[in-house]
C-alpha cells in the first residue's frame, strides 16, 4: 500500500476561550488521509474547522489531540514544508513588491538561489500567465492576478503536496476558471492537492474525493462520484430526438416497469455561459490578446 | 513547533531586506527623521551664545533628539512588524515555507536594527556635518578678529575652539544610542509577540522606557535604605531585567562635556547593550514557537 501524501489521524483543536465556561471545539476527532496525486476537496460551511485543519497540518496551530502528517513526517516539523505549497484564503502579499520580487523573495524562503530561482521565476510566471506583469506592484494587482501570483508562490519551490485554502473566493468566475485549470494542470504534473472550499459545483469539477465538515466532525466522505451518484436512476442525454422518439422511449420505459422521473430540454450552467460570453467578446476585440490582460478596476 | 531544519543565512537575509524594505516605507520613519533633522537645524541659529556654549548646546541637542528619535523609532515601528504580518495573513505564507520561527523573529529584528542603525549613521553624520561648518565658521571668525594678535595667542584662541567642537568621545556616544535604541527593539519585538493589539506594546513599551531610566536611582535608594538581603536584590535583579537600566546608556552627558569615556566602561555599556538584546530575543522567539496563528 503506498504511503499517503497527507495523513490526519485523530485530530482535535479546542481553542479556550477566556471568560467564558465552555471552550470551542473547532475540529472533533477527524481522520482522512489523501493519496499521492489525489486532489481532495475539505467542504464545508463557514467555521466547520476546515481553515483550522490546514493551519495545524502546515504546523501554524498546534493540535490539542491527534496527529497529522505529510509524506510521512509529522507535520509539527519545520523540515515538513519542504514538500509543501500554502495558498491562505484571501492572501495579502507585500503591495510594495513586484509579481517578480514577491515570487523572489518567497523562493529564498523556500531554499532556492541563483541561476535556479530565476528559472523557476519565469517557469512560474508563464505557467500563472502573469509575465507581462511581473515589474508591476502587487498594489497595481487585481484579485484573480493576485490569488494567481499565491499560487506561484506557493508552488515555487516545487512542493509535491500543495495545500489551498478557499483559492477561488472573492474571484470572478472568469479567474475562478483560471485558477481551476492550474489545479487540474498540477493534478495532471502528479502534484497532491488539498483544498477548502464551500463553493461546491467547482469542488464537483476539480477534486477526486471529498470530506464534508459540519462543526468540526467529518460527515460524508469518499469519491465524489459515489457520493453523487442516485443508485437507482440512469440519465440518457439524446441530440436531435424526434417527437416520435422521445414517445417511443417513454412506452418503453413504462412496459419495462422503470418510471420516468423527468424529460426537459439540456440546459448550459450560467457559469458557462458566462465564460463563454466573456470569451467571444474578448476575441472580438482583440482577436491577438492573451487572456491575462485583466485589469484591476 | 520543533525544528529539524538547517539554520539557513539566505532565509534570514531575505526577511531582513524585506523587513527593511518594509519598514523604509512607513510615514513614522520619515517622520523620525523630520524630527531630528529639524531639532539638528535649530541649534545652529543658536549662535548668540560665546562658541563653548554654542558647541555644547548644538551637541547637547543633536545627541539627545538622536537618542529619542532612535528610541522612539525603535518602539513605533517594531510594535506593529508581528501584528501586521499576522493581521494581512503574509505570516502564514512565510511560515508555510521551511522557515523556523527562529529564522522569522531574527530576520524581523535584523531588519528592524539595519533600518536603526542607517537612521542613526545618517542623523550621526548630519549633527558631525553641522558640528563642522560651526567650528570652521568658528575658526575662521576668531582668526579674522585676531589677525593683529600675536601668532601664538591666535593658535591658542583657534586650538580652544576646535576642542570646544568635535572630540572622539562623541563616537562611544552615539554607539551606546544605537544599543539602547535595539535593546528597545528586541524588547517591544518580544512584548508584540503576546500583545493583542499594537497599542498595548508600545503603552507598555512608554512604561518600560520611563522606568528603565528611573529604575537605577530607585534601586541605590533602596538598597541605601532597606540593605541588601537576598530577596531585595532578586527582586532587583528581576526588576532590572524586565526593566532595562536605560540610564547606564546614557553616554551623552560626557560626551558633551569632553569627559572622556574609560574604555572599560565603554565596553560594559556595549556588553550590558548585547546581553539585554540577546535575552530579549530569545524570549520573544520562545513565546512566538507557543504563539497559535
Amino acid at each position: 500500500m503506498t504511503e499517503p501524501a497527507i495523513a490526519i489521524r485523530g485530530l482535535t483543536k479546542v481553542f479556550p476561550a477566556p471568560f467564558r465556561r465552555s471552550s470551542v471545539v473547532a475540529v472533533r476527532d477527524l481522520s482522512l488521509s489523501v493519496g499521492p496525486g489525489e486532489v481532495y476537496g475539505l467542504l464545508g460551511p463557514n467555521g466547520s474547522g476546515k481553515s483550522t485543519t490546514l493551519k495545524i497540518l502546515l504546523g501554524l496551530v498546534s493540535p490539542t489531540k491527534g496527529r497529522t502528517e505529510i509524506l510521512g513526517n509529522d507535520s509539527r516539523q519545520v523540515k515538513s514544508r519542504s514538500v509543501v505549497g500554502f495558498l491562505p484564503e484571501n492572501p495579502y502579499f507585500y503591495k510594495y513588491l513586484t509579481g517578480q520580487e514577491t515570487l523572489c523573495f518567497f523562493g529564498k524562503l523556500g531554499g532556492l538561489g541563483g541561476r535556479a530561482l530565476s528559472q523557476r521565476i519565469d517557469e512560474m510566471l508563464a505557467l500563472v500567465r502573469l509575465e507581462s506583469v511581473r515589474d508591476r506592484r502587487l498594489a497595481t494587482y487585481s484579485k484573480g492576478m493576485l490569488q494567481r501570483i499565491g499560487l506561484a508562490q506557493a508552488l515555487i519551490h516545487d512542493p509535491r503536496v500543495v495545500v489551498l485554502d478557499e483559492p477561488t473566493a472573492g474571484v470572478d468566475p472568469v479567474g475562478s476558471h483560471d485558477i481551476c485549470d492550474l489545479i487540474l494542470r498540477l493534478k495532471e504534473r502528479g502534484v497532491t492537492i488539498l483544498l477548502s472550499s464551500h463553493l461546491l459545483a467547482q469542488a464537483q469539477e476539480i477534486c477526486d474525493r471529498v470530506g464534508i465538515l459540519s462543526a468540526g466532525a467529518l460527515v460524508r466522505e469518499g469519491r465524489l462520484e459515489e457520493l453523487i451518484a442516485i443508485e437507482n436512476r440512469t440519465e440518457v442525454v439524446l441530440e436531435n430526438a424526434s417527437d416520435a422518439l422521445l414517445q417511443e422511449i417513454t412506452t418503453a420505459a413504462t412496459r419495462s416497469n422503470a418510471r420516468l422521473v423527468e424529460h426537459r430540454k439540456s440546459t448550459t450552467t450560467l457559469e458557462r455561459l458566462f465564460l463563454e460570453a466573456i470569451s467571444e467578446e474578448n476575441k472580438k476585440r482583440d482577436p491577438a490578446a492573451p487572456p491575462d490582460e485583466e485589469e484591476k478596476i | 513547533m520543533t525544528s529539524s531544519v538547517r539554520f539557513s543565512l539566505r532565509r534570514i537575509l531575505a526577511l531582513t531586506s524585506n523587513t527593511l524594505t518594509d519598514l523604509t516605507r512607513q510615514r513614522v520613519f520619515y517622520f523620525a527623521l523630520i524630527f531630528a533633522l529639524l531639532l539638528i537645524a535649530s541649534s545652529v541659529f543658536m549662535a548668540r551664545f560665546s562658541f563653548q556654549q554654542e558647541f555644547q548646546i548644538l551637541k547637547d541637542v543633536s545627541l539627545g533628539a538622536m537618542s529619542l528619535v532612535s528610541s522612539l523609532l525603535a518602539v513605533v515601528a517594531t510594535a506593529r512588524l508581528l501584528p501586521q504580518d499576522v493581521e494581512d495573513r503574509t505570516v502564514y505564507t512565510i511560515l508555510a515555507k521551511p522557515v523556523p520561527r527562529f529564522e522569522y523573529i531574527l530576520g524581523k529584528l535584523c531588519g528592524m536594527l539595519l533600518l536603526l542603525a542607517l537612521s542613526i549613521l545618517l542623523m550621526g553624520f548630519l549633527f558631525m556635518a553641522v558640528l563642522f561648518l560651526r567650528e570652521q565658521a568658528v575658526l575662521s571668525e576668531t582668526a579674522r578678529q585676531m589677525a593683529a594678535a600675536p601668532h601664538q595667542q591666535l593658535e591658542a584662541a583657534l586650538r580652544s575652539v576646535r576642542q570646544s567642537a568635535f572630540n572622539i568621545d562623541l563616537l562611544p556616544a552615539v554607539a551606546t544610542i544605537y544599543l539602547k535604541a535595539a535593546l528597545l527593539a528586541a524588547l517591544t519585538l518580544f512584548v508584540s509577540t503576546f500583545a493583542t493589539t499594537n497599542l498595548f506594546t508600545i503603552v507598555v513599551m512608554v512604561f518600560v522606557y520611563f522606568i528603565g531610566h528611573l529604575q537605577a536611582t530607585a534601586r541605590e535608594y533602596w538598597l541605601l535604605n532597606q540593605g541588601g538581603g537576598w530577596i531585595v536584590q532578586t527582586f532587583l535583579a528581576l526588576v532590572a531585567l524586565l526593566f532595562p537600566d536605560l540610564q547606564a546608556f546614557n553616554l551623552i552627558d560626557d560626551a558633551v562635556a569632553g569627559t572622556a569615556i574609560p574604555l572599560a566602561l565603554f565596553g560594559k555599556t556595549m556588553l550590558l547593550g548585547l546581553f539585554y538584546t540577546t535575552v530579549y530575543t530569545l524570549l520573544g522567539t520562545v513565546v512566538f514557537y507557543g504563539k497559535e496563528l
